[in-house]
């Protein structure tokens, strides 16, 4: 089922994800504040305004443990020279939109594949030093509650927010990744910390990588998928996928970009400019986009129904066929 | 000679294969191997060489591999029975096999005076028999162990023969080599350990002294492989890991899955080697397997010197529906696709998912999609856990769409003709208790829902020959097959126009492959026929030969078990 609605307005430049009317109230019923009235578009602005200021203790508490478990094991200099990289990769974004499906005779050209370069080397440091291990142990399951918590740090954050922006991401689409983290507490509860998967079953945990490397891991291995899986079922392949295409990855880019900025937070140490409750918000919303959005793009562009694909040239559509 | 004196057969028809709480598992096996020699005089003593095995598709008198020749077309030059005399194909005899399990597999026929048949059956038995009359030659039981855990049957699809030796898989993931004449053992590699799940059941194939075979177990946590291995002596020359490293997230790639459980395809002009690749694991709970699962559900291409892989084309990307793509390649060879402007050779293949993929030999390109085969009906939408109160009744069911079934492809029709399942199954996924060895699937699957949940677009036919142009991929033609069980085996055509198939309401079927028609119909009784047709002409009978293995098989839907090789005949 769509999240979203998309507009085609043109004044819109491309595919920008629109939040829905009951999003936008399902969102705001997370808050505990005043859902959007008629004609209103919600913004963090206006939902800033309206809840408390101050932070979740749980939320202090979790980074501050995180920040004492992970301290002097994180490479401040690689995470420094990654994350205006990062940004730098979202604001290509629109050019890979543009290009559409790589070129080549033998094999795709890399084009999806370079906007990942910088989040896999943050990826393979965090991997390394054993950051996911210590994130996971010191952060909830995604129950509805520590989701909506994280929502209202996210607002509150202007830290964080400001970020986003500066990171490539308007109004709009900030709302859009808010809402990926608040109104899928559902979804994302299926995303079990591996610590919590009831012991005996049917697989074998120790092979189960940490929840948040899951999310940061898939995400990049999706994105990284893009540039064969395009070239290889071009024949398939309508604009609507490459507009899908777009968001879902430019979202799960600002999903590892808040990884790669609260990791460098803590290697930042006294420097580091986000408070502990931001610090855990960072790393419990760049987690929850990340998952999301790369279990839309797997919805959007590899599971390619018949009703989904460029009609054949040669044998038409399903609705064709004489199924009595 | 009565088969209850033949110890092979009397140990195979001992082993019960019984379902249980971990899958299938063989129980009073023998100890050791059993060989009974009873008359192998009779086999004509010459070598089946390389020349032999390429010029295999173009033979009229043998069928050397488990689809006939490298490509895997199933298609015999043989016109002997035609469309106007098939009529008069008759029951040249019925024959005891003599182990009431699965009866999946193709017979091969080495040519000569007489011919020798190598059939195989579960559990990892195979009998050397004279075509002519039905003689048991000599037979062969290999002793699987009790500890062998198995997702699906005891199958056993066939041999690989080269020279003075076949080659069977055996239920314990080995590959066991036979001297063809004796029937005695020659080597024996084992390919993984079963006690960790793994096991093997297809037909491997042989090109230049390497064969070729894969692994099986993706229902019970394993990581699926191809290899090779010196056809003389049983020495492993590569191994390759279906699913790379560096596609995964941590260690999930320790459980990846991604098994080769059907007979690879290989092309002698291109020296590259095409094979199926099977489900992750877990099946349903994709969570702790993020990304696409790469090359799961997948055709893979690999250099058969080294096993390097040089492409792979997925079919189902991060699958939780068991849509693992197990039927066996086609390499179709100067197809025109005229809306592509393309000329050349294909690889093709039929998928669970129901769809056909057309695809560029040398880079794995989709050139063409087929229409669906079946009823597509809430595919390939996000599983639902135990928790949701969400039915999910899904089209094409976890069997397909074209599960294992090889297909054959028509040079005179220029279609491939695939055996379809159409079946509504309803799933769900949660963390599944685990006992060592179980099967499991992380979740619930039920193959017969309720009625109520059933989708009322849903046609009701359970099952279906589909004949499909793989130049543009359109449905040319469906029979639909009803029945409460689900339909087996493969198919096979011939030079003459015609199409063979079984039923699993015990027909055999001769179709007009450009049309559908059914030109002849042979009720083998109440068992369901669940083998692959073969063919070949005898020049010292002077007939055209078709046999059939008749029996239930797979672990759903397989009706009653049955022993029976049946074998057709029509004078030239």
């Amino acid at each position: 089922m769509p999240v979203f609605s998309y507009v085609t307005d043109a004044m819109v430049q491309s595919n920008v994800p629109q939040p829905t009317a009951e999003r936008q109230r399902e969102l705001a019923s997370t808050l505990g504040v005043g859902g959007p009235t008629t004609g209103e578009r919600l913004t963090v602005d206006r939902l800033r305004e309206e809840i408390d200021a101050d932070p979740d203790d749980s939320f202090v508490s979790m980074g501050e443990a995180i920040r004492n478990d992970l301290s002097g094991r994180l490479d401040a200099d690689l995470l420094a020279a990654a994350l205006p990289e990062i940004v730098a990769q979202v604001g290509r974004v629109p050019e890979v939109r543009e290009a559409g499906i790589p070129g080549g005779k033998t094999g795709p050209e890399a084009l999806y594949r370079g906007l990942v370069e910088p989040a896999w080397r943050v990826y393979h440091h965090l991997e390394d030093v054993g950051f996911f291990e210590s994130v996971e142990a010191n952060l909830p399951a995604f129950t509805p509650e520590h989701i909506a918590g994280t929502a209202r740090e996210l607002v509150r954050a202007e830290p964080l927010s400001t970020t986003l922006e500066e990171c490539g991401f308007d109004e709009r689409e900030r709302m859009v990744l808010m809402m990926n983290v608040a109104n899928n507490d559902t979804r994302l509860s299926r995303w079990t910390p591996t610590r919590e998967i009831p012991e005996g079953v049917e697989f074998e945990v120790e092979y189960v990588p940490p929840l948040q490397q899951r999310a940061m891991g898939g995400a990049l291995l999706w994105v990284q998928a893009l540039d064969e899986h395009l070239w290889r079922k071009e024949i398939l392949i309508t604009d609507a996928i490459l507009d899908d295409v777009r968001w879902d990855t430019k979202a799960m880019l600002g999903g590892l970009y808040l990884m790669a900025l609260a990791a460098h937070d803590i290697a930042a140490g006294a420097d580091g400019s986000l408070t502990d409750a931001q610090l855990t918000a960072a790393l419990t919303a760049g987690t929850a986009v990340t998952i999301v959005n790369q279990e839309e793009l797997m919805q959007d562009a590899f599971w390619i129904t018949e009703e989904k694909r460029k009609p054949s040239e040669a044998s038409g559509r399903e609705e064709e066929l004489p199924w009595q | 000679m009565a088969i209850e004196d033949d110890k092979a057969i009397k140990a195979a028809s001992d082993t019960i294969v019984e379902e249980t709480e971990l899958g299938y598992q063989v129980f009073n096996a023998p100890d050791e191997a059993v060989l009974h020699q009873t008359d192998t005089d009779r086999i004509p003593r010459y070598d089946v060489t390389q020349e032999m095995l390429d010029e295999s598709g173009e033979d009229e008198e043998s069928w050397l591999m488990f689809s006939k020749n490298y490509e895997a077309h199933r298609y015999t030059p043989c016109d002997t029975i035609t469309k106007d005399n098939v009529g008069e194909l008759e029951l040249e005899y019925t024959m005891e096999i003599g182990a009431n399990s699965s009866m999946e597999g193709s017979p091969v026929i080495v040519p000569g005076d007489p011919p020798v048949m190598y059939q195989t059956n579960g559990p990892s038995h195979v009998k050397a028999i004279d075509p002519r009359e039905g003689d048991v030659l000599w037979s062969y039981t290999f002793p699987a162990p009790e500890d062998a855990v198995l997702c699906c049957d005891d199958n056993n699809r066939g041999v690989a023969v080269w020279k003075d030796k076949i080659y069977m898989t055996t239920l314990d993931s080995g590959v066991q080599a036979l001297n063809r004449y004796t029937g005695e053992e020659e080597w024996y590699a084992s390919t993984a350990d079963h006690a960790e799940g793994y096991s093997a059941t297809w037909a491997p194939i042989v090109w230049k002294g390497m064969l070729f075979t894969g692994s099986a177990g993706g229902e019970f946590g394993v990581r699926g492989f191809h290899c090779a291995y010196n056809a003389e002596t049983g020495e492993e020359l590569w191994r390759i890991n279906n699913c790379p490293e560096e596609e995964y997230v941590g260690d999930s790639i320790e459980q990846s899955g991604g098994t080769n459980w059907m007979t690879a395809t290989f092309d002698p002009e291109r020296e590259l080697l095409y094979y199926n690749v099977g489900n992750p694991s877990p099946d349903f709970n994709g969570t702790v397997r993020p990304g696409p699962n790469k090359n799961t559900c997948s055709t893979l291409c690999v250099d058969p010197h080294s096993g390097e892989v040089q492409w792979a084309h997925q079919e189902s990307a991060h699958d939780i529906w068991d849509y693992d793509s197990a039927s066996q390649r086609m390499i179709i060879r100067d197809l025109d696709i005229d809306h592509l402007d393309y000329s050349g050779d294909v690889v093709y293949n039929g998928g669970k998912t129901s769809w056909t993929y057309t695809m560029e030999p040398e880079t794995g390109k989709l050139l063409v999609r087929g229409q669906p085969m079946t009823q597509q009906i809430n595919m390939m939408t996000m599983v639902p856990h135990v928790e949701e109160e969400r039915d999910y009744v899904m089209m094409p069911g976890l069997l397909g769409g074209n599960d294992w079934q090889p297909p054959t492809y028509c040079r005179e029709t220029g279609l491939a003709y695939h055996k379809t399942l159409n079946t509504p199954h309803e799933i769900y996924w949660r963390n599944e208790e685990y006992r060592p060895g179980e099967k499991f699937w992380g979740g619930i699957v039920e193959v017969e829902p309720d009625e109520e949940v059933v989708p009322d677009d849903y046609n009701g036919h359970i099952s279906a020959i589909v004949a499909v142009d793989p130049a543009t991929g359109k449905v040319e033609w469906r029979d639909w097959i009803d029945s409460d069980r689900y339909l087996w085996g493969g198919t096979m055509s011939t030079a003459s126009g015609l199409l063979f198939a079984g039923t699993q309401n015990g027909d055999m079927i001769a179709y007009d492959a450009a049309n559908g028609e059914r030109l002849w119909e042979y009720d083998l009784g109440d068992k369901a026929v669940s083998g692959d047709p073969v063919s070949w002409y005898d020049p010292g009978t002077e007939k055209q030969y078709v046999a059939i293995q008749v029996g239930g098989s797979g672990f759903v839907g397989r009706g009653p078990r049955g022993d029976q090789l049946a074998v057709f005949s029509l004078s030239a």
